[in-house]
């Protein structure tokens, strides 16, 4: 098959770095859908783009669509045909419908019909494929789904940021069409810097040409390549000072979005800023210049710092002069906020906590770090009986939202909890009270690190708790999709920090002591909130079990007999899932069933007299039950579950449970029933599949 | 480069760019965008180009002259171009080169920056301009003023004089610029940044933060909006109305700055200025359309 590489590239001012990667995917999957119902096969596509550009080059379209034909069946040949054998008024219509003449018209028995029908096969010219993108490319590219979409000028079409040029070649061929009045053409623009004395566009005579044209021209247009380019140069400029770059994907990912041609510069500040928090100079820098820190063996940062600059090379040094001046001026501002902020001490922005709003229906940020003291109180005194370890969680709990009026935290809102932090310890503060602010916004998400100190954890989790709580009690429930305050990431905090950190406390008691201090906040009955918070956070444990790796089987037995005492189900989970390969276990799951099924609707008593059971197979298991009840711990118990599995279904296959017989009938019931009860300590093994 | 150098390149590159040369509007802004030459300029079918410098008055950045690079009140370059022209990005890099800033040498960067002004129901999407890692401009394509679409859409640039100055310089403390040389039969005296401005910091980064009588600016605030929905409503004078939102919103930067306005109230007093700006956007376009009507009747 005659086959040709579409190149189609969109020319645009600058396009927002985080629209990039998701556009020109969508892009793809559309071309492909596209693709697929005309009929056209297509072998790869690649992508690439670059701050001005988003490109595809889709390799093995064919050079026109295949000729098609398919058969119409029409009315009996009786009908079309009288019995001179000429065409009647019916057999002539169905020949004109079709538009062939009568001539064309067969005469077969078609499948599933009882006689000989009308036939044509008609067939359908393939279009060339030049012509079947020139028409659907405009409506491809302006069907994208653009999250900000603008417009500009006169026109009223809107799309990420202007389109300036399209490359449109199929082949070597330019695909005729336009996209709000810009041409497609063989021809795109390179660097800024390299037209600066070219105003003339760099022409593109091949598909296969592109990525060189642009080199040629400035551009590395393939967003891997910038990024392995930077990743070499980081390393290199990092390691000329004795340092490591303190590493950041986002902001990698980021930079090598916003440059066409990447360069990476190292720039010194000066030392004396070294005494600011560690945090605050790398969100300094990543936030405001885009830059990497550098730091040494021991963590600490040294005065360097590395951005990357859309350039080859930094002929006069003012690429690095600026760089460097602007993070001194931004520096000098972050000193003078820390040293504004220190001026007072944390805990006396309480009062202006009272003014800011944490929701319009809970209340302010005061009344929240009342309810999360009374909360960590609580639970502090459940978890330790010293009690100046008790004072202390209130200590933190009390002030850990004082940093969200500070000047710090107005300035780089992701360093809240951080500064509170910091500024705690500067006064002075004990060390675990000023941990525990600190840490008590994490995990801020599902990969992040949950808090390192146990204090910091127990803030987490009671911060966490009345976030999630507070808004089921008024009924802002997530749904589907929509969860703009992220009670799922909150509540999936709350389970982690509590499963890795072991703790004996279980999350129904939790919230039960968190709605107890919503009381008077609340707006929905507090059985409701309560229905609808097990049912969430039973979905986020079901979730920490899969994130914890066990087999499916082991998870769902296990959640189905209770999950909100997280250690407890640990245990079980951790024992279930030695035995998920065991083929005993299937079996066991059988029997779970049908003793499931047959005590269904009876209500045996627990006590049986042992001397009526009359068969071999009942008798043998009714001698395990002792053994069975008696052992307490999860491993010990499943191998004896196991042993169960032959003996079980030897009972089922001979013994007839619901016999005529009352004493003998309720015996068996009973037995079941206590073999029933063992089971499901440690799982409903009805879910095990 | 000095000061006031910058302004008069900038003014005679968009002047023969095809721009009038506007000037500052005499009330107190927080930004040039709130000069009416660019708040009713963007509004409505007219073609529009002008370009004028604005004084641009923050009172929470204030810093009583004692901060290099933060000031109570610093100088914008405005250019506003309807509609926006397909090579207006060009045009703005040009305007750089304009500045003595020569590219061959620099880093230029566009990087997502989208704008948004609550008090004036506005916002656009569009770049920070960034140059050896500084910010130098925002470059905006306005997409709603007032709430209402813009047709056709404006591109505003604006410029950062003081930055970008410094930036041209190396000078690292904005008193430290020089704003112009003085010739006089003594001889030239050169005229810093500090000497023109640096009281003016001190004085009113005090009275933002310290001495602006409170119970006072609440009342002004009350009767600006007051005049201002007079002015509009019972006369359909949009332009004195438009005076009144804009001391509005100064009177309620003062009043943020001296710690009056709580969380809570900020986007109900936000909101206040911005009712009063939409009406006078709504009024104008109404007398636009009356006068276009008017005009073809004549016809």
């Amino acid at each position: 098959m005659d086959t040709r590489t579409l190149l189609l590239e969109l020319h645009c001012e600058e396009i927002p770095a985080r629209f990039l990667e998701p556009l020109t995917q969508e892009f793809s999957e559309a071309f492909t859908k596209w693709a697929g119902e005309q009929k056209l096969s297509l072998a790869t596509i690649h992508i690439d783009y670059s701050p001005r550009k988003m490109a595809w080059r889709m390799a093995g379209l064919p050079v026109s669509q295949a000729d098609q034909t398919e058969t119409q069946v029409g009315p009996p040949q009786r009908m079309c045909v009288d019995e001179a054998g000429a065409a009647t008024q019916t057999g002539l219509k169905f020949a004109e419908k079709w538009g062939v003449d009568f001539s064309a018209v067969r005469f077969e028995q078609p499948a599933g019909k009882k006689e000989a029908c009308a036939v044509v096969t008609l067939t359908k010219a393939g279009r060339p494929t030049l012509e079947l993108l020139a028409e659907a490319l405009p409506k491809l590219i302006a069907g994208l789904h653009v999250p900000k979409a603008m417009r500009w000028g006169n026109s009223e079409f809107a799309f990420v940021r202007p389109i300036r040029s399209i490359l449109g070649l199929l082949g070597e061929t330019i695909i005729p069409f336009e996209v709000d009045g810009v041409k497609a053409g063989n021809t795109t623009w390179g660097h800024r810097l390299f037209h600066l004395n070219r105003p003339e566009p760099v022409t593109v005579a091949r598909p296969e040409d592109y990525e060189a044209v642009l080199l040629n021209a400035g551009v590395v247009v393939a967003f891997q390549e910038r990024k392995a380019r930077m990743l070499t140069q980081l390393e290199a400029l990092a390691t000329e000072v004795g340092g490591c770059v303190v590493e950041d994907e986002e902001l990698a990912n980021t930079l090598a979005q916003i440059v066409e041609f990447p360069r990476i510069l190292r720039g010194e500040f000066p030392q004396s800023f070294l005494d600011l928090p560690k945090e605050v100079l790398v969100t300094s820098l990543k936030e405001h210049q885009k830059s990497f820190c550098i730091e040494n063996a021991k963590g600490d940062l040294l005065p360097y710092f590395l951005t990357a600059a859309n350039r080859p090379d930094d002929p006069e040094g003012f690429v690095q002069a600026g760089n460097e001046w602007v993070l001194r001026a931004r520096l000098y501002d972050a000193r003078f906020f820390v040293a504004e902020d220190r001026r007072t001490p944390l805990a006396s922005r309480l009062d202006k906590l009272k003014q800011l709003t944490f929701h319009r229906e809970l209340g302010s940020y005061f009344d929240k770090s009342e309810r999360v003291t009374a909360l960590v109180t609580s639970l502090a005194t459940r978890l330790s009986n010293d009690a100046g370890h008790v004072q202390e969680a209130a200590q933190a709990a009390q002030v850990c939202k004082c940093d969200l009026v500070t000047l710090m935290v107005g300035e780089f809102p992701e360093l809240q909890g951080v500064m509170g932090g910091e500024y705690l310890k500067h006064e002075g503060a004990p060390e675990a009270v000023w941990q525990a602010v600190k840490e008590h916004y994490q995990p801020i998400s599902a990969e992040a690190p949950t808090p390192t100190t146990a204090m910091g954890s127990l803030l987490a989790v009671a911060d966490k708790l009345d976030t999630v709580v507070g808004c089921f009690a008024i009924g802002q429930i997530p749904t589907g999709s929509k969860d703009p305050l992220a009670l799922r990431r909150a509540g999936q905090g709350i389970v982690r920090i509590l499963w890795e950190r072991g703790w004996n406390l279980n999350i129904e008691t939790l919230l039960d002591l968190s709605l107890a201090v919503l009381k008077a906040k609340a707006t929905k009955p507090e059985m409701e909130s309560r229905e609808a918070l097990l049912a969430f956070f039973r979905d986020r444990v079901a979730y920490q079990l899969e994130v914890a790796g066990y087999p499916g089987a082991a998870r769902r037995s296990a959640l189905a007999t209770g999950w909100s005492d997280l250690t407890d189900l640990k245990a079980r989970c951790e024992a279930l899932s030695t035995f998920a390969e065991d083929a005993r276990f299937a079996s066991l799951a059988q029997s779970a069933k049908r003793i499931g099924n047959i005590l269904k609707d009876e209500t045996p008593v627990d006590a049986f007299d042992g001397a009526v059971l009359q068969q071999e197979e009942e008798k043998a298991l009714a001698g395990t039950l002792g053994h069975l009840e008696a052992t307490s711990d999860y491993p010990a118990l499943l191998a004896n579950l196991a042993e169960l599995a032959q003996p079980l279904e030897a009972f089922f296959n001979s013994v007839m449970v619901k016999c005529e017989d009352a004493p003998l009938r309720a015996a068996r019931l009973s037995l079941l029933q206590r073999l029933r009860n063992t089971f499901l300590r440690v799982a409903d093994f009805s879910q095990w599949q | 480069m000095h000061v006031q150098e910058l302004i008069l390149r900038l003014q005679r590159y968009w002047a023969d760019r095809g721009c009038l040369v506007g000037q500052p509007y005499d009330i107190e802004k927080g930004a040039g965008t709130m000069n009416p030459l660019t708040f009713f300029g963007a509004l409505g079918p007219k073609p529009w180009n002008v370009g004028y410098v604005e004084p641009s008055r923050r009172p929470g950045d204030g810093r009583y002259g004692e901060n290099p690079f933060r000031v109570y009140k610093h100088l914008q370059f405005q250019v506003i171009l309807k509609p926006s022209p397909a090579k207006v990005q060009e045009m703005y890099i040009e305007s750089l080169e304009a500045m003595g800033i020569d590219l061959t040498k620099h880093d230029l960067r566009f990087e997502e920056d989208n704008w948004e002004s609550p008090t004036l129901g506005a916002w656009g999407v569009g770049w920070q301009v960034v140059l050896d890692g500084m910010e130098i401009s925002q470059f905006t394509y306005f997409q709603q003023v007032a709430g209402i679409d813009c047709r056709p859409v404006s591109a505003e640039l604006t410029y950062g004089i003081e930055r970008i100055c410094m930036f041209l310089t190396g000078i690292d403390n904005i008193f430290d610029l020089t704003w112009g040389e003085i010739k006089t039969d003594q001889g030239v005296f050169p005229i810093s940044y500090g000497e023109v401005r640096h009281r003016e910091e001190f004085e009113l980064s005090a009275y933002s933060f310290e001495h602006a009588d409170i119970e006072l600016h609440q009342r002004l605030f009350n009767d600006f909006e007051k005049e201002g929905w007079r002015m509009v409503k019972d006369h359909g004078h949009f332009l004195a109305a438009y005076d009144q939102a804009l001391k509005m919103s100064h009177t309620f930067n003062v009043l943020d700055a001296r710690g009056a306005v709580s969380t809570t109230e900020r986007p109900g007093v936000i909101k206040r200025v911005r009712d009063l700006a939409c009406a006078c956007a709504k009024a104008y376009l109404e007398n636009e359309t009356t006068k276009a009507d008017a005009a073809q009747e004549v016809k």
